[in-house]
């Protein structure tokens, strides 16, 4: 095994340490349930819900307070949300929505907002980003230690 | 101090670059994907900025080392500093085409478009031209000297496009947001800038790396073809001479 092998299965190792911290980290913000999953199923507890703030139903009352329709797959679901004052609670804004379902009243009572977190686009963003330039120093390390030992197999190093 | 000297002296510290760009892109990774806070308006999707903006700054970097090393070569005629331009508009032109994919994967879910023709991103694709035509220029020429000669020239030229793209946010009302760190200050947050530092220092030193392997490539290369040509020359007058 040579100083090349070594150097890049470290970085290999790393790499893949790096790729499962970062599936640790955001594994319970990639599940998420629809509307229509929340009504059927009912879960209890606390609950991601995606979906978009139905046109025409945002009411505000007072800050950090708000009622409003989530729609999502051909469901709607009625929400009602006191929390932190939201900066991106806007009509036909698609969300995510954590809280939990009332089942007595049939209202999902949200106590924190978020905007879809797009992971896909960031995970492109850094595999096209890193993976060509790793690919591309391990190709020239390598043609290096080939040129080093063409030169000297045909011992053209040596003065002529 | 000769310019071969300063070359020889960096060359013994390449892997003093290598370990710190690990480093710190394992630093800057893990504080840009884990550590870092979410953007409050753009939310998760601000942590393609650690990516995307140290790949635009390396890439301008470099393209000031090719002019810099182009007077350098148009002064000295030094064959060792065009072999460093001729690796350094290589990895120019690939980290130029990465800050541009990683740009458009970031345009789409910020400005619901991959591409616009805005004046910061038409500038940098003008860059991404010139270093590809650089390439193919130094391919086109037979004879070396004329080459390098060539190519330095073009490159000096092109220089012109660094402020266009550094001034373009200022000077066009842009869809680009403008610089947020400038000489009139830091105008983000250091949960945000931290990750963005480590990154940016772990890309350059990762470029200073590159350079340096494919610099010591393109010289064994060429000493290899050399050195076969003079054999083989040799071989060629001892036949004729007997």
């Amino acid at each position: 095994m040579t100083n090349l092998h070594i150097r890049w299965g470290g970085v290999c190792i790393v790499a893949t340490v790096l790729i499962v911290l970062t599936y640790h980290h955001y594994r319970d913000n990639l599940a998420s349930l629809a509307p229509r999953q929340v009504k059927q199923e009912a879960p209890a507890g606390d609950i991601r819900v995606l979906g978009m703030v139905q046109g025409g139903t945002l009411e505000t009352h007072g800050v950090g307070k708000a009622a409003f329709t989530l729609l999502g797959e051909s469901a709607s679901l009625p929400v009602q949300y006191e929390g932190p004052p939201p900066d991106n609670l806007r009509e036909l804004k698609v969300l995510i929505l954590i809280g939990r379902w009332n089942a007595a009243t049939q209202i999902f009572e949200a106590r924190d907002i978020g905007i879809v977190p797009n992971y896909g686009f960031i995970a492109g963003a850094y595999l096209l980003g890193l993976l060509p330039l790793a690919l591309l120093l391990f190709a020239m390390n390598r043609r290096v230690h080939c040129l080093y030992e063409e030169i000297k197999a045909s011992k053209l190093y040596e003065e002529e | 101090m000769t310019i071969h000297r300063v070359i020889r002296k960096v060359q013994r510290f390449e892997g003093w670059f290598g370990g710190g760009a690990v480093l710190c892109l394992i630093a800057g990774l893990y504080l840009g994907l884990i550590g870092s806070p979410p953007d409050y308006y753009q939310g998760e999707v601000v942590r393609i900025m650690y990516i995307h903006v140290p790949l635009a700054h390396t890439s301008l970097l470099g393209y000031t080392v090719l002019a810099v090393g182009s007077l350098w070569y148009l002064w000295k005629r030094d064959p060792i500093v065009d072999n460093m331009c001729q690796a350094v508009a290589a990895l120019s032109a690939v980290f130029t085409a990465l800050a541009l994919g990683t740009g458009m994967i970031w345009g789409k879910p910020t400005w619901d478009t991959w591409w616009t023709w805005d004046a910061r991103l038409t500038s940098f694709t003008v860059l991404l031209l010139i270093l590809i035509g650089y390439l193919m220029l130094r391919t086109f020429v037979d004879d070396p000297e004329k080459e390098a000669r060539y190519g330095a020239i073009l490159a000096i030229v092109g220089f012109v496009d660094l402020p266009i793209i550094h001034f373009s946010v200022e000077w066009w009302r842009t869809l680009h947001q403008p610089q947020s760190i400038s000489m009139r200050g830091v105008s983000i947050s250091s949960g945000l800038l931290v990750p963005l530092l480590f990154m940016s220092v772990g890309m350059s030193l990762l470029f200073s790396y590159m350079l340096m392997v494919r610099t010591q490539l393109l010289y064994l290369d060429r000493l290899l073809h050399a050195k076969k040509g003079r054999l083989l020359s040799q071989f060629h007058l001892s036949k004729s001479d007997s």
